[in-house]
């Protein structure tokens, strides 16, 4: 072959020129080799399980599967409390590339509109990231589901979730009891973590118990949340891949919370509410109902007017957040144990068995009471403005007359009386296993020098006496003190859950009702009880005589083959001048009427139920309290004692309606007027 | 000995005068290319990439294509016309700054209608030719002089110019690096070395704060200290790392490395395709990778020493440094030893005008050693 080109002239040797410049080239390369070979080695070897373990969390994202919360049943297993299934949509941000499309189409099928979507969906973005998905509606019918989930291939981002509703078939009944439950809130999540120290983590995005049992058992309630694992692309997509492997992660699976079994009983309670709404003259009540058996167990708890926690479970609306906590009614509030209240009337009993045990009087002192009764520079009345002439205990209860009270007042003094209201619980936390409960109020000579740094008046003695001035109870307490005087001195600690069990069925708790005191047994070893038997007898009498006695403050109200015993009370919350005393109650404006008390037990020798019922602005005990209670105590003999009930008369309480004859408002109208 | 060497050639065929060692070589790194290219654009998501592996089969079949009609035809063919490349390609380059496709920001390539042409990848290989026609041409005894480099310093600057404008200042670093490794290669005077190396030295700080797009410099700070940014731009780098070093000894396995399958890793079928296969293939798979780019230079240069003229020798320094260049930087970048630039990895990135011009380069090299025996 001839080269020709004039250009080339390169030989052989001339290419040779070049040999000594090639272990040039070899050092470059083995250099370079070194430096790659060097950095993998460091990188896959030495760095190798570090980087391996950081790949997986790269991808492995956490899943978390809230457990369901536990049921609450009541004391035959029935429920009270549950969960449903439910829908709800969401939309991601991150993902929501067309959001304002998404939110029209969504728009269409759900009744929202479509601008407050985009507002939620901005908003939470903003606050919360764009990695939380947006809840736009729950409790979605199945139409909408299907709606939905067919605009799901069109709309990236917008999704459909299978979700547990915590469910209270109950409704509005008993809400304040069981709670409701809903989002935790930020501080709440400082709070728990900081009171569980690790024990349960409580994280943004957790369904948390508020309020009532929900909030008290949450622990036990609320099981333990799953954690699953999914592997995520690098955009946070779910990535669908068989056999994946996380590094010896374990998911756990989610386990449902305990079950609680209350002492509640779902048809008293369901009376008990019925009883409450009872459509009489003043209509539905306004207040708290409690049933207790005499061991402290409770039956029924009512609270009226009340919510529905439904609509917590499903995330309320702000628009009703803010008529609930805006009604003047209060229907969030416990009533039973959240406010306190002056006994009025239903505190004379307790003045009563101290005026027995002081031996101020016996079973048959006579005392002169007359209609009204001078002290000091002030006249006091009788409620009825009756002279009632002279009269033992016993009628001094049946009649509620103030004027033998304030006599027993001046005799015993305060503190007197205020040892044995103590020794009943009133004025004292019963420790019921519930939030937020007051302890109201038993004042001493000592506790108003102390708390307003004035001397006791020798006035206030009477007004006290009648469950007026300084003292101040809660339903609750009323109806413990109650059953303690029906079964002669058992005071009993309040109770609400029987047992807990697991989802398994095992019994995680069991609970024995508690003896607080038995007033009746001695003190210390050899010792006199603080109140003997005999005392608890007369007064029992008594209390007898107002539901059964001719001129018996709730003597409309029995149960045919079964005596009924009780007390009325009637609270003045708002001083009258001398004109308006006189104006029937129920005319007045709401807000100045009297709340209405009853106190109740049945039988009433050996009770086998209390029930405490306040009724706010419902002008009188006698017809605001007493008819609710005896409802309740009916449903209750009727269930668990029917031998005991006479086969009810066609109707019997028609005659003796106090709307038709005689009016018991009238009765015991302007029961503490000064 | 000149005799001994005809009686030799003469019993050669055609055929057995091709050097199929290096031809296997190349092949062997294709294999390996296909099957990490396979990986790559078959994850969880990337139903939508899967035809680029076919693409890359038939950019192959036509690279080989090439590689042999280049062995064949005498690589002085195309130094004849080197100059005429050199203005074409220029005008490419030209055009491109023009009309010009852009993407992520930088124009690169021309619309060619069938496919797309990015002239600066053609331009390596020219620049290689006209190198090597001009100095081959000279006598050298003691080094290069500063007037034997003013040509070849002017042609390599135009091009350099044009191609960091684009931007690609990573193309534009590797045609300079071409052209100084044979300027190198050639020997340069120790004098004009020496006031090279000042002169880069004090140019650097001026061309950091006026010559380099912010960007620019956000890769290079980025790379001194990836933690700055780890979603932003240190996050190429960080997940890439990740990616290599999770491959540990023996790798995750093909198809199973997490970072590439679920997308963690960017540009994973061309930049970034090495850390696919460290993460799959492991320590062991890397290494053999590597070997196999070692054995191609050593062959490379084992050719160059026995070209039977000096303009052989240089065409295929010319591209052995071009090899070597681009896997060096490309590998380095992979591996956190260098800041994240925009060059492939010759035979294993995806892509047609570079899989095409390296198949075409490395033709060069099979040209000379096809020739090797032949006076």
């Amino acid at each position: 072959m001839s080269h020709s080109n004039s250009f080339l002239t390169s030989t052989e040797e001339e290419a040779k020129e070049y040999q000594d410049r090639y272990k040039i080239l070899y050092l470059v390369v083995g250099v370079a080799t070194l430096l790659i070979v060097g950095r993998l080695w460091f990188l896959q070897i030495i760095q190798g399980q570090e980087l391996r373990e950081y790949s997986e969390r790269n991808r492995v994202k956490e899943v978390k599967r809230p457990a369901p919360r536990g049921l609450i049943l009541d004391r035959e297993g029935r429920v009270l409390v549950d969960n449903l299934p439910g829908f709800e949509a969401t939309i991601s941000p991150q993902y929501a590339t067309q959001l304002e499309k998404t939110a029209e189409a969504v728009s269409e099928v759900l009744d929202v509109s479509a601008k407050e979507i985009i507002a939620e969906v901005k908003t939470s973005r903003r606050r919360n990231g764009p990695f939380r998905d947006v809840r736009i509606k729950d409790n979605l019918t199945l139409e909408e589901v299907y709606r939905l989930k067919m605009l799901r291939w069109d709309h990236p981002g917008l999704k459909v979730n299978e979700v547990i509703v915590r469910h209270y078939p109950l409704k509005e009944n008993g809400a304040q009891l069981f709670g409701y439950v809903s989002e935790i809130s930020r501080q709440q999540i400082e709070k728990y973590n900081k009171q569980y120290q690790g024990k349960f983590i409580f994280e943004q995005g957790d369904i948390i118990g508020k309020q009532g049992l929900e909030e008290e058992w949450e622990t036990l309630v609320r099981g333990t949340d799953g954690m699953y694992f999914v592997e995520v692309d690098a955009r946070g997509r779910e990535a669908v891949q068989e056999n994946s492997q996380f590094l010896g992660l374990e998911p756990s699976p989610e386990v449902p919370g305990n079950n609680l079994i209350l002492t509640i009983d779902k048809d008293i309670q369901q009376a008990a509410y019925q009883a409450m709404q009872r459509d009489d003259k003043i209509g539905p009540r306004i207040g708290g109902l409690v049933a207790i058996l005499p061991n402290g167990e409770i039956l029924a708890w009512v609270n009226t007017p009340s919510y529905d926690p439904n609509e917590f479970s499903t995330g309320i609306s702000s628009k009703l957040w803010s008529r609930l906590i805006n009604d003047p009614f209060k229907p969030l509030r416990n009533k039973i144990i959240q406010d306190h209240y002056p006994p009025g009337s239903i505190f004379k009993p307790i003045v009563a068995l101290a005026a027995l045990e002081e031996k101020v009087i016996t079973a048959n002192t006579k005392i002169f009471s007359p209609s009204q009764f001078k002290f000091g520079r002030r006249v006091y009345h009788n409620h009825s403005r009756t002279n009632y002439g002279e009269i033992p205990v016993t009628k001094a209860l049946e009649l509620s007359s103030n004027v033998f009270f304030y006599k027993m007042g001046i005799s015993l003094g305060i503190n007197k009386i205020a040892k044995y209201a103590s020794a009943l619980g009133i004025g004292h936390k019963t420790h019921i296993r519930l939030n937020n409960e007051v302890s109201g109020l038993i004042p001493t000579e000592e506790w108003k020098k102390e708390a307003l740094g004035e001397e006791w008046q020798p006035g206030e003695n009477l007004s006290n006496a009648i469950g007026q001035g300084f003292v101040l109870t809660t339903p609750l307490q009323m109806a413990l003190a109650y059953s303690a005087i029906g079964t002669e001195g058992k005071l009993y600690k309040p109770m609400l859950v029987k047992k807990v069990i697991s989802n398994q069925n095992t019994i995680v708790k069991t609970f024995e009702s508690e003896l607080v005191r038995d007033l009746s047994q001695p003190q210390e070893e050899g010792g006199t009880p603080l109140i003997s038997v005999h005392s608890f007898k007369v007064v029992k009498k008594g209390l007898e005589l107002v539901a059964n006695g001719a001129r018996g403050t709730a003597r409309w109200w029995k149960i045919p083959g079964v005596k009924m015993a009780g007390k009325t009370g009637t609270v003045q919350v708002r001083s009258f001048s001398a004109d308006q005393i006189y104006d029937k109650c129920l005319e007045r404006p709401i807000h100045q009427r009297h709340h209405g008390w009853f106190v109740g037990y049945a039988p009433a020798e050996n009770p086998l139920i209390t029930v405490a019922v306040l009724a706010e602005r419902s002008c009188a005990g006698s017809s605001g309290g007493a008819p609710v209670v005896r409802d309740v105590i009916q449903a209750f003999l009727k269930k668990y004692h029917p031998e005991k009930i006479i086969a009810p008369q066609p109707k019997p309480e028609i005659k003796s309606d106090p709307d038709n004859t005689e009016n018991p408002e009238s009765a015991e109208n302007n029961d503490h007027s000064e | 000995m000149i005799t001994a060497n005809n009686i030799q050639v003469e019993g050669r065929t055609l055929f057995n005068r091709v050097d199929w060692n290096f031809a296997f070589v190349i092949f062997a790194l294709n294999v390996i290319g296909l099957i990490n290219l396979y990986s790559a654009t078959h994850g969880v998501h990337s139903s939508g990439n899967s035809n680029l592996f076919w693409m890359q089969i038939i950019w192959l079949s036509v690279g080989w294509a090439v590689y042999f009609v280049v062995t064949l035809i005498d690589y002085k063919f195309f130094i004849r016309f080197a100059y005429l490349f050199y203005a074409l390609n220029l005008a490419a380059l030209a055009a491109v700054m023009l009309f010009g496709k852009s993407f992520y920001g930088a124009q690169r390539w021309l619309d060619l209608g069938v496919f797309r042409y990015q002239p600066s990848e053609t331009m390596k290989f020219v620049m290689i030719m006209i190198l090597a026609k001009i100095l081959a041409k000279k006598k050298i005894t003691d080094g290069l002089s500063f007037k034997d480099l003013a040509l070849p310093g002017v042609l390599t600057l135009i091009p350099f110019i044009l191609t960091v404008k684009q931007p690609d200042l990573g193309t534009a670093i590797l045609i300079a690096a071409i052209s100084a490794s044979l300027v190198f290669f050639v020997r340069v005077k120790k004098s004009i070395l020496i006031i090279g190396l000042l002169i880069g030295v004090i140019t650097a700080p001026l061309v950091w704060n006026f010559g380099l797009k912010s960007y620019q410099k956000n890769r290079i700070l980025t790379f001194v200290s990836p933690g700055r940014d780890p979603r932003g731009t240190g996050y190429n780098s960080i997940q890439s790392k990740i990616a290599v070093g999770s491959g540990k000894v023996w790798g995750k396995g093909f198809r199973k490395g997490t970072q590439s399958q679920l997308e963690f890793l960017p540009e994973r079928h061309t930049d970034f395709i090495f850390s696919v296969l460290s993460e799959e293939h492991g320590f062991i798979g890397s290494i053999f990778t590597v070997s196999l780019f070692i054995v191609l230079y050593l062959m490379g240069i084992r050719i160059a020493t026995q070209a039977r003229d000096k303009f052989g020798s240089l065409i295929v320094i010319g591209v052995l440094s071009y090899l070597f260049w681009h896997m060096f930087v490309n590998m380095s970048m992979v591996i956190g030893m260098m800041p994240i630039v925009g060059v492939p990895l010759p035979l294993l990135s995806y892509g047609g005008s570079s899989l095409v011009a390296t198949m075409a380069g490395l033709g060069l090299v099979s040209s000379v050693a096809y020739r090797k025996y032949l006076f």
